[in-house]
């Protein structure tokens, strides 16, 4: 007991050095921090849709951007605060996830991975064309940004929103794991026939979990509208989906740290394998096969195996 | 004979000839899919493969246009055959989203890899019967849409007869039914799984081949071409060969058409909308496979 103890007030303190340690952080890397916790905030969702429900979802990012533009609409139009618009874009997600997934309930497998790859590409090819509302291929700019009004440079008090953001969502994902819905759901993971035979109701449990799936993209979304004052479709197409759920893959599709440090690792690789030039993506391409076939359980997953034993056996 | 009806006859004539390229793509994604249960996400990217590396061989100048189609097509089955061994088998025993996503992240590396080789220009596209055009009744057409309708129709008949006549097809129609009585039965599931996804990679091979005269192919196009072999799959029907055909008919007919007489901005989201639309109120498509659904 003490020993667990122990263990959390180390890590409150490990994670107190890090956010003092952001103070002396370039603008450079806190974007590309700021970025990742974005990108980890919408796996999460992932995490509830693939991970748990284990729905093929490619459309994460077409929810992203609904978020996004909602928000940005909403602040833009309507002249409401930021932080409104932050709802608004998370109810806007939620209420577009629903009206597919509800229609989706019947289908399943490969036809739900299809579904969302057709909801993708058309979400992308619509808000490229709908110039009126969307500003097309030029994208929305001058978006009001998110502001605390703190004498903090703005790359680094929206870092610490972010980490306060992210914080908040881990917390949800947690408690919502632990609740008859999370269990219900990590039931059906492990067993879908013997689930439904101990009364689950599989596809009402599928829809919701698309539903939160949607909301935490729409939440990545609007802090994406509101951080960088602009959006366009780029950011939002099938392409992005993929990296997103790459990202979840990567990571560990069955757990939250690994929703976390998937989006982190794919938002910095390229970073790092920036020596390379035009073939990174060929690269990236070899790298997600790998992890595929060798570390079936994503980066989390994996390290934990090779750990638990050594340091159980180390004590 | 006037000019709106004469458009919309070579309207119609452009459609079934994308329509064939496109059932030969779906037929590409049935055949994976019927044999393995996997979707793959790689189709437009093979289909892209096929284009530029057809086109790459055209370009070197010496060969004729039989040689350069043997070439490209024992390219695409030694790719093929390269993914079966180093792909699909390592993942085999795994679920069958881990392969769906496999593939995905096998379609990022050929178009990326495609890019370094052939950069990002089109590939000019090359045909058997070259620029040629025909004038039937007034009707004005490139000789290759003929080409690309007639050559279809050859191949899915070779590919009815493979299936039925042939002991190989017999083989892969048995492993689509029951992988593991299959196996009980004797049959060498791993041969004939690696000869399928050769076939598979060959068909897709030849979409891109004939696809490349009718539009500008260039590493990019992947994505949107999947997109149409797969609605072109849905609709129809996954399963069934002649549900690739209608399947593939509607969409090229639908894309065309609605270009012209619609929008050609949205032309892609009434091709999605549809295949959605069939998704949600009718998922086994026209033809529709009658039972399980896999996976």
């Amino acid at each position: 007991m003490t020993k667990r103890l122990e263990h959390k007030l180390g890590a409150v303190i490990l994670f107190l050095a890090l956010m003092g340690g952001a103070a002396f952080l370039s603008d450079f890397d806190l974007r590309l921090a700021i970025l990742s916790i974005l990108a980890a905030i919408s796996v999460i969702g992932l995490y509830f849709a693939f991970g748990l429900a284990g729905m093929i979802h490619l459309a994460q990012a077409a929810f992203v951007g609904i978020g996004a533009y909602a928000s940005a609409l909403a602040a833009q139009q309507l002249h409401v605060s930021p932080w409104i618009g932050l709802v608004v874009g998370v109810i806007a997600a939620a209420l577009a996830g629903a009206l597919l997934a509800y229609p989706m309930h019947r289908t399943r497998s490969h036809y739900l991975a299809l579904t969302t790859v057709g909801f993708s590409v058309s979400f992308e090819v619509i808000i490229r064309n709908w110039t009126s509302v969307t500003g097309g291929y030029d994208g929305l700019g001058a978006i009001p940004l998110l502001r605390l009004d703190t004498a903090m440079r703005s790359e680094l008090e929206f870092f610490y929103i972010c980490v306060a953001v992210l914080a908040a969502c881990v917390v949800a994902a947690m408690l919502l794991r632990a609740s008859p819905f999370g269990r219900a759901l990590i039931a059906v993971r492990d067993d879908e026939l013997a689930a439904a035979a101990s009364g689950i109701d599989i596809a009402r449990l599928k829809t919701k979990a698309f539903i939160l799936c949607s909301a935490y993209g729409g939440l990545s979304g609007a802090l994406y509208a509101h951080y960088g004052g602009f959006i366009s479709p780029d950011d939002f197409g099938l392409a992005r989906a993929i990296m997103l759920l790459s990202m979840l893959i990567v990571g560990g599709e069955f757990s939250i740290l690994g929703a976390i440090v998937g989006a982190f690792f794919l938002t910095y690789l390229p970073e790092w394998l920036r020596f390379i030039g035009g073939g990174y993506m060929a690269v990236f391409g070899l790298f997600m096969l790998a992890v595929l076939i060798v570390m079936p359980k994503g980066i989390v997953g994996s390290l934990g195996a090779w750990l638990v034993p050594r340091v159980a056996r180390s004590r | 004979m006037d000019a709106a009806f004469q458009q919309l006859m070579q309207l119609l004539l452009n459609g079934i000839a994308v329509g064939c390229i496109y059932a030969i793509m779906a037929i590409s994604v049935q055949l994976a899919y019927e044999t393995t249960g996997v979707v793959n996400f790689a189709t437009g990217q093979l289909v892209m493969i096929g284009a530029v590396v057809g086109a790459s061989f055209a370009l070197s100048g010496r060969l004729g246009v039989g040689e350069i189609y043997v070439m490209t097509l024992a390219s695409m089955v030694a790719i093929g055959l390269v993914f079966a061994v180093t792909v699909y088998w390592p993942l085999q025993s795994r679920s069958i989203s881990t392969v769906v996503i496999g593939t995905i992240a096998v379609g990022i590396f050929l178009q990326n890899i495609a890019l370094i080789f052939f950069g990002p220009l089109p590939a000019k596209g090359f045909s058997p019967v070259g620029d040629s055009v025909l004038n039937i009744l007034g009707v004005v057409v490139p000789a290759h849409t003929l080409f690309a309708s007639a050559a279809t129709f050859i191949l899915i008949g070779g590919l009815y007869c493979l299936l039925h006549y042939t002991s190989i097809g017999i083989q892969m129609r048995a492993i689509a039914q029951d992988v593991e009585v299959a196996r009980l039965m004797g049959i060498r599931t791993t041969l004939v799984l690696a000869f399928t996804w050769a076939l598979t990679w060959v068909f897709a091979g030849i979409g891109g081949l004939l696809l490349a005269p009718l539009w500008l192919v260039d590493v990019d196009v992947g994505d949107s071409v999947a997109l149409k072999a797969f609605a072109a799959a849905i609709i129809g029907g996954f399963g069934s060969i002649p549900g690739a055909i209608v399947g593939g008919l509607l969409v090229g007919l639908n894309e065309t058409l609605s270009a012209a007489y619609i929008s050609t901005k949205y032309k892609d989201v009434l091709v999605f909308g549809l295949m959605i639309a069939f998704l949600l109120f009718k998922p086994r498509g026209i033809f529709g496979e009658s039972v399980n659904e896999r996976g």
